[in-house]
């Protein structure tokens, strides 16, 4: 009797490790993801919002793809559903805006976004708000004793007013990364203005530069650039394409007329004498 | 139309092959069989039966192909140089220097097509080929080529298919009345007389140019490629010397077998054996000149990508290749060929079948080792692409362009008076009356 109970007694211990073990499993942790979000608008064209999803899983941090945001623009205590955006590889969103006057300020001209993702089997949800005042910057192509400037003014457009001491980037559009000029620092005056020289002899397709004025990832207004078109570059880059020209390398509607003239003479020259010489065969043949 | 001794026509006009040629005809048509078998299976599962890959994209057909047209320069040599210099010592020669250079240049046509993956695009070439580029200027020449060694091989046959229409009258009035058809009712007259002689005389003066244009083409489709080993200025003049070689080996080689199965003793003689056995030295020197130059050049200079392929060829994997084909196919011909008892028919039959041996194998030498080294080397290749040796398919179906051409030299040889018949009695005639003026 005596053993039995102990059987029994070792039978639900044994039973109970199955029990306890799948009482203490529970679904993975869902990561927590990471929202980054930029204003960004460029003077006379888009204005978006730059988002980033990133999260940290088994101690390395990763790009999220395929996250669907919602961004909001919140008045009060209202918010109206701007638009949608999905994470591509590198985690990144964008929503472009019709323009700035599709999103409302609230009283102090402060414009309050949120970016909501609802969550999914991996991933918590998440959200990230966004307050920002309109700046604009004001940027033209000077040329004083044939030296070129950019003069760019940063007006913050919620109270009118110049923007003193901002650092502004000032820049030349490149094919890989732009191309700094100007001082380390470029710092607004009291006019809310920089000038900056442009060095000569940077290369342009046909001469032409477009020179970038940045505000860039500003706390108060976001990113904000203005660009600038400025044909004061150096013609270096030559257009030495063949294209359509008539070359040993070109197609055959466009064989060099050399090519065409003495190779079809030496030919028909050959092939008459051939035609000849065939043809005497039936004045032999008739004679 | 002049009576011509009976004895003379009897020698030279065609006759029955014997068994042995019944057998080596039969040899032959086995061989083109079992190649158009492997060419059908080629067409249908495409050129991967092949051991050409993405370097070796050129293999043995294009060696082939080359080898090919270097033997058809010997209708330029042996006719038209001859004959310009007026060397009568040609005249039991130039038809079968004639016919070899007519076979040669067919087949290389038929086998730069079983190198096309697509045959049935063959058209493309005329319709969109770009005149700029050297491809085109082969498919230009190859066929105005054989054109001209068709009608150099037709025209001096005339008077002949008339002779051996009266001679077949009797015997086999089927065959005399193909010659009689083949001779457009020649009669020997004044005016067609003229017609020929004209004619002959601009079709030697026209395969000269050319031959020569023909041959520094197919030097120019590898030379134009900056590949190393193919980019030379000296690529042009290499060919045609190389040519002149393969050329007079090929001639040698089927001269001294005719005459022994036709018994022509009597028509071709040591003395002929000895004029070609001179011609092929001086080829063999005017090659090695131009050998001397392609390597020597490459290798004083030593730039890299040169020294790999010099390395290759001189010490690397086709080192023995190399040197069978430098030592067997010019060294050692030069040095027998230099006395005058290595000029007689039986040495240089052998030294011809050496030099012929050597030349198709020359042309592998150009083709294959520079395609191994590719020009921009490509990064986790299979292992397969650096190695280039035929397959079996290659094998048979080129072992059947090679059969092939040796049937057409073999049918032409039955069929045809290998020695112009008609010259050969007026020379003799000539010989006769210039004694008797004498006497």
């Amino acid at each position: 009797m005596k053993n039995q109970l102990k059987f029994r007694t070792v039978f639900l211990v044994f039973l109970s490790v199955f029990f306890i073990t799948s009482g203490f499993s529970q679904e993975v942790e869902k990561a927590k993801v990471r929202l980054k979000a930029d204003y960004v608008k460029v003077m006379g064209g888009e204005v978006y919002f730059n988002i980033n999803a990133s999260a940290k899983v088994n101690d390395e941090n990763i790009k999220v793809p395929d996250l669907d945001l919602t961004i909001y623009n919140e008045v009060g205590d209202e918010k109206i559903k701007l638009g949608e955006a999905k994470t591509d590889v590198n985690g990144d969103g964008k929503l472009v805006l019709e323009s700035l006057n599709s999103i409302k300020p609230d009283s102090t001209n402060t414009y309050n976004v949120s970016i909501s993702f609802k969550g999914n089997d991996s991933f918590k949800r998440a959200s990230k708000s966004l307050s920002f005042r309109d700046a604009a910057i004001e940027a033209k192509l000077i040329t004083e004793d044939s030296i070129n400037y950019i003069s760019a003014t940063l007006i913050d457009n919620s109270i009118d007013s110049l923007i003193v001491g901002a650092l502004l980037r000032v820049q030349v559009q490149r094919l890989f990364k732009p191309l700094k000029i100007g001082e380390e620092y470029n710092i607004t005056d009291d006019d809310g203005t920089v000038v900056v020289t442009i060095p000569e002899g940077i290369p342009g397709e046909d001469g032409n530069l477009i020179v970038e004025v940045v505000l860039y990832e500003s706390d108060a207004f976001g990113t904000v650039k203005a660009l600038v078109q400025a044909p004061v570059g150096s013609v270096k880059v030559v257009d030495e394409s063949t294209f359509n020209q008539r070359t040993m390398w070109s197609p055959r509607n466009k064989t060099p007329l050399f090519m065409l003239i003495f190779p079809n003479l030496l030919i028909l020259g050959i092939w008459g004498f051939i035609i000849y010489l065939f043809i005497n065969l039936f004045k032999i043949a008739k004679s | 139309m002049n009576n011509y001794d009976a004895s003379l026509i009897n020698d030279l006009a065609p006759r029955k092959f014997t068994k042995r040629g019944v057998i080596w005809t039969s040899f032959l048509v086995i061989l083109i069989i079992l190649g158009i078998i492997a060419y059908a299976d080629q067409l249908i599962k495409g050129q991967v039966v092949t051991s050409m890959r993405d370097y070796a994209l050129w293999g043995i057909y294009i060696s082939n192909f080359v080898f090919f047209v270097a033997t058809s320069f010997v209708g330029s040599v042996a006719v038209a140089i001859l004959r310009l210099s007026k060397k009568s010592w040609r005249t039991p020669l130039v038809r079968i220097a004639e016919i070899i250079t007519f076979a040669s240049i067919s087949m290389a046509g038929i086998t730069i097509m079983i190198d096309m993956a697509r045959p049935d695009r063959l058209l493309y070439l005329f319709i969109y080929g770009r005149l700029q580029s050297p491809i085109i200027w082969d498919v230009i020449i190859i066929p105005t080529f054989l054109a001209i060694s068709f009608l150099l091989l037709y025209y001096p046959l005339l008077p002949d298919f008339a002779i051996l229409k009266n001679h077949f009258k009797e015997k086999n009035s089927t065959l005399s009345k193909w010659y009689g058809r083949l001779s457009l009712n020649w009669s020997g007259s004044e005016v067609q007389k003229a017609v020929q002689s004209r004619a002959i005389k601009i079709l030697a003066v026209l395969i000269l140019p050319v031959g020569i244009v023909l041959q520094t083409i197919d030097a120019w489709l590898f030379s134009t490629t900056y590949r190393i080993g193919w980019d030379s200025t000296n690529f042009g003049p290499y060919f045609i010397a190389g040519a002149f070689v393969a050329g007079m080996g090929a001639l040698i080689a089927v001269v001294y077998v005719v005459r022994r199965v036709r018994n022509l003793e009597n028509y071709i003689t040591d003395l002929h054996f000895d004029k070609l056995g001179k011609l092929l030295v001086l080829a063999c020197l005017i090659y090695l000149y131009f050998n001397i130059n392609e390597y020597l050049i490459p290798f004083f200079t030593a730039k890299k990508g040169e020294m790999t392929h010099l390395d290759v060829l001189f010490t690397g994997h086709y080192a023995p290749l190399f040197w069978f084909v430098t030592i067997g196919g010019l060294i050692i011909p030069i040095i027998v060929l230099m006395f005058k008892k290595g000029r007689k028919p039986f040495p240089m039959f052998i030294i011809a079948l050496l030099v012929v041996v050597a030349s198709w194998w020359k042309r592998y030498l150009i083709v294959t080792p520079t395609l191994l080294h590719p020009f921009l080397p490509i990064q986790g290749v299979p292992e397969s692409w650096h190695h280039y040796f035929p397959s079996l398919h290659e094998w048979i179906i080129t072992t059947a362009t090679l059969a092939m051409a040796l049937l057409i030299i073999t049918l032409l040889v039955r069929y045809l008076p290998v020695i112009p018949i008609e010259r050969t009695a007026e020379e003799r005639e000539l010989l006769k009356n210039n004694k008797n003026i004498e006497s």
